[in-house]
């Protein structure tokens, strides 16, 4: 039951809908995500440039108030240890706290030769002269310059001096690279945490509104010919699932109208025929019981004889042209086949061994479908009167009965003339018969009706090696409804 | 045939076409029983509320209401007789199912008459004795153990196949009545079929052959456009 539970919730639509709409949103997050990250990095690009500037331009103060003696570079460096502890970002990394060499913070001064004069900062700064010297530096624009033996870049704001030396004060982008790392993963999660949610819930509504429509389509497919007078589940919203299942109510109320309508005529037909057939028969028996000869008596038996053959032609008649309307009304109890057709074998045994003809039965055991038993039976005699009417003498019938995938298979063969090549493809249609039939060509008209009735499948061939098949196949009932049925309880809330 | 113990039967017979009400009522006096007829539901409800029927006949198409419904108020009026329905109607609705599997009967129109006694002498007989039967019948010099399933005429055992004993058992049981072809069908093999060619004929043709050899006096009968009947003479 739950494995079944389960592989229809595999097949849902729901998985598609929600995929795609998943795909929808993530796109969507991922932008709306990628346009506040770009918005954060330029902030704070922004806040350190500003510092930069700030800070270069009172160096450059300094170094130009400082005279030019010995205690120049001292002062100046001072300065410059003391700008790179005020470093404006507070995510410093931690190892650089109280060291002395400050890795993240770099002072340089150039003079108007291009000789570096005065350096504070990790190694001797040789690598940032060269790549200073490498970029092309716009005066008073913060510059990205990427040092050789640093992995992080840096970020360099410069001044120029009057006596035409440069100050360059560089702040590694460390700090903002670990902000803007933590903000991704930040996103990220998040991001996903917000996809995953969506899916649940997009998932959630479009499984409900889909088993709504599942449940219409289970109720429509329990509806068969049999069963006109039950409806599909409605609800009480006046979405398109409710629209849809009031549309396919309407249209079963149109059906049991004109069905009922067809029974109304056939019932009132059948009716009409059969009262005054009663009286002429018992009138005619009445006539039989008071005792004439044999000799009088013999055209009014041959006249009952004939009624008899009438009525059943009547009921026949009627049984086909219901069930070519989709509308043969069906009485369903289990029955077991195997046994059925045995019972009907032994029946007509005797008749059969009369005509010179053999019957066998190959079945692989007990067959149980859930059928109308007078139907089937009247199915089997239908079969076997219909060998017997077109097989001529020493020919052998053979029955074959198995199960395959809950489908009851009956395969008839003989090993007769075969059907004719005119009628081969209509043998099922009424009153098409063979050219030297005594029949009236409803027999397998009714077996096709009562086939097609019970949802069944039946075909008419010649066998290669001579002879007629006919192959019925029978669903062995309704379980499979009853089964599919309940899931819909699972998503009916 | 006029038997004894049909005499004093009284029966109610239900039926709005007057033409079958008129055969059946003569085919049924004739047969021993007093017929009262009703041609609707109201004239058969003020009968059977006084006086006592021993059986009756409804047909299911009356002019003022559904024969079931008759039947389910003649019942709740506290009228237990057995009933035979009558019906012209196409498919057996399960409300008749219902009752045929509360001890009443059904019967398709049109009907062999034979057919129609037979199954009223049933009900008859159902109602009397619910108890089991015999266990040897006896028609004549013909012999059934049914406890050995050995069948004989005089002092010779009949070789039957099971079948032809459940037959011969069936035709004893009916001793002296018609049986029809398909009373056979529906009792003897459990179909409710029409057959188009002579298969339940052939049987017989078969039994006979065992049953009534070369120098016995024959016992089963051929009533031709009816049926057959076991019996003497």
């Amino acid at each position: 039951m739950s494995s079944k539970n389960d592989s229809v919730r595999l097949r849902s639509g729901a998985w598609r809908i929600s995929l795609w709409a998943t795909l929808a949103f993530a796109f969507g997050t991922s932008l709306v995500f990628a346009g506040l990250h770009r918005f954060v990095a330029n902030d704070i690009q922004r806040r350190s440039d500003a510092w930069l500037s700030g800070e270069v331009e009172v160096l450059g103060d300094v170094a130009e108030r400082t005279p030019k003696d010995r205690l120049y570079g001292r002062v100046v460096s001072e300065v410059a240890e003391l700008a790179s502890k005020e470093v404006p970002d507070k995510l410093r990394s931690g190892d650089s706290e109280g060291e002395s060499e400050n890795d993240s913070v770099f002072f340089l001064q150039v003079g108007a030769d291009g000789s570096p004069q005065l350096w504070v900062g990790a190694g001797n700064g040789v690598a940032n002269l060269k790549s200073i010297r490498a970029s092309h530096v716009e005066p008073d624009v913060p510059f990205h310059l990427q040092v050789k033996g640093f992995d992080i870049p840096f970020r360099v704001a410069s001044v120029r001096m009057d006596d035409g030396s440069s100050i360059y004060l560089g702040l590694s982008e460390r700090d903002e690279l670990r902000v803007l790392r933590n903000l991704r993963l930040r996103f990220l999660s998040f991001g996903l945490l917000i996809v995953l949610f969506g899916f649940a819930i997009v998932f959630y509504t479009t499984r409900r509104m889909l088993g709504h429509v599942r449940e219409i389509t289970e109720a429509a497919s329990r509806i068969g010919s049999s069963d006109l007078s039950s409806r599909v589940p409605t609800t009480q919203h006046n979405d398109e699932v409710g629209n849809l299942a009031r549309t396919l109510n309407r249209m079963l109320d149109r059906i049991e109208s004109s069905v009922h309508q067809l029974h109304t005529i056939t019932d009132s037909l059948a009716h009409d025929l059969r009262s005054p057939l009663t009286a002429i028969r018992g009138k005619l028996e009445m006539y039989l019981s008071i005792g004439i000869g044999v000799e009088e008596g013999e055209p009014i038996v041959s006249a009952i004889d004939e009624l008899d053959r009438l009525t059943e032609f009547l009921n026949t008649s009627l049984d086909v042209a219901e069930a070519k309307a989709d509308a043969l009304r069906l009485s369903r109890t289990e029955m077991e086949l195997d046994e059925l057709i045995r019972v009907m074998m032994d029946l007509y045994e005797p008749s059969m061994a009369e005509r010179g003809l053999r019957m066998q039965l190959r079945s692989a055991g007990p067959v149980r479908v859930f059928a109308d038993a007078a139907l089937i039976h009247r199915l089997i005699a239908n079969l076997l009167e219909n060998e017997m009417k077109h097989v001529p003498a020493s020919c052998t019938v053979v029955l074959h009965l198995q199960v395959e995938n809950e489908v009851a298979k009956l395969v008839v063969e003989d090993d007769g003339p075969g059907f004719a090549e005119e009628i081969c493809s209509q043998v099922f249609e009424q009153r098409v018969k063979g050219a030297g039939s005594k029949g009236h060509g409803l027999g397998l008209a009714f077996v096709e009706a009562v086939v097609r009735a019970h949802g069944g499948v039946v075909t008419a061939s010649n066998r290669a090696e001579g002879g007629a098949r006919l192959t019925i196949l029978l669903p062995c009932g309704m379980d499979h409804h009853e089964q599919e049925a309940a899931p819909v309880a699972v998503f009916a809330g | 045939m006029r038997m004894a113990y049909h005499r004093s039967m009284q029966l109610l017979l239900v039926e709005d076409e007057l033409e079958i009400q008129g055969f059946l009522k003569a085919s049924l006096a004739d047969a021993g029983y007093v017929v009262d007829t009703a041609g609707d539901g109201k004239t058969a409800e003020s009968l059977a509320s006084v006086k006592s029927y021993d059986v009756l006949i409804v047909d299911l198409g009356l002019p003022d209401q559904d024969g079931i419904d008759l039947i389910l108020r003649l019942r709740q009026m506290g009228v237990s007789s057995p009933v035979l329905i009558l019906s012209a109607r196409r498919s057996v609705d399960d409300r008749v199912r219902g009752l045929e599997q509360g001890g009443d009967d059904y019967l398709t129109k049109p009907f062999a008459l034979a057919e129609l006694l037979a199954r009223l002498r049933n009900l008859l007989k159902r109602k009397a004795t619910a108890t089991t039967g015999p266990t040897v019948l006896r028609v004549g010099d013909l012999e059934l153990d049914l406890l050995k399933r050995r069948a004989t005429r005089g002092d010779e055992v009949l070789s039957l196949s099971p079948q032809e004993f459940v037959l011969l058992e069936y035709l004893c049981r009916h001793a002296g009545r018609v049986v029809t072809r398909s009373m056979l069908l529906s009792e003897v093999w459990g179909m409710r079929i029409q057959p188009d060619t002579n298969v339940v004929d052939v049987h017989i043709y078969r039994l006979r052959g065992k049953v009534d050899t070369e120098g016995r006096e024959p016992l089963i009968k051929t009533l031709r456009g009816v049926g057959y009947v076991l019996k003497e003479r």
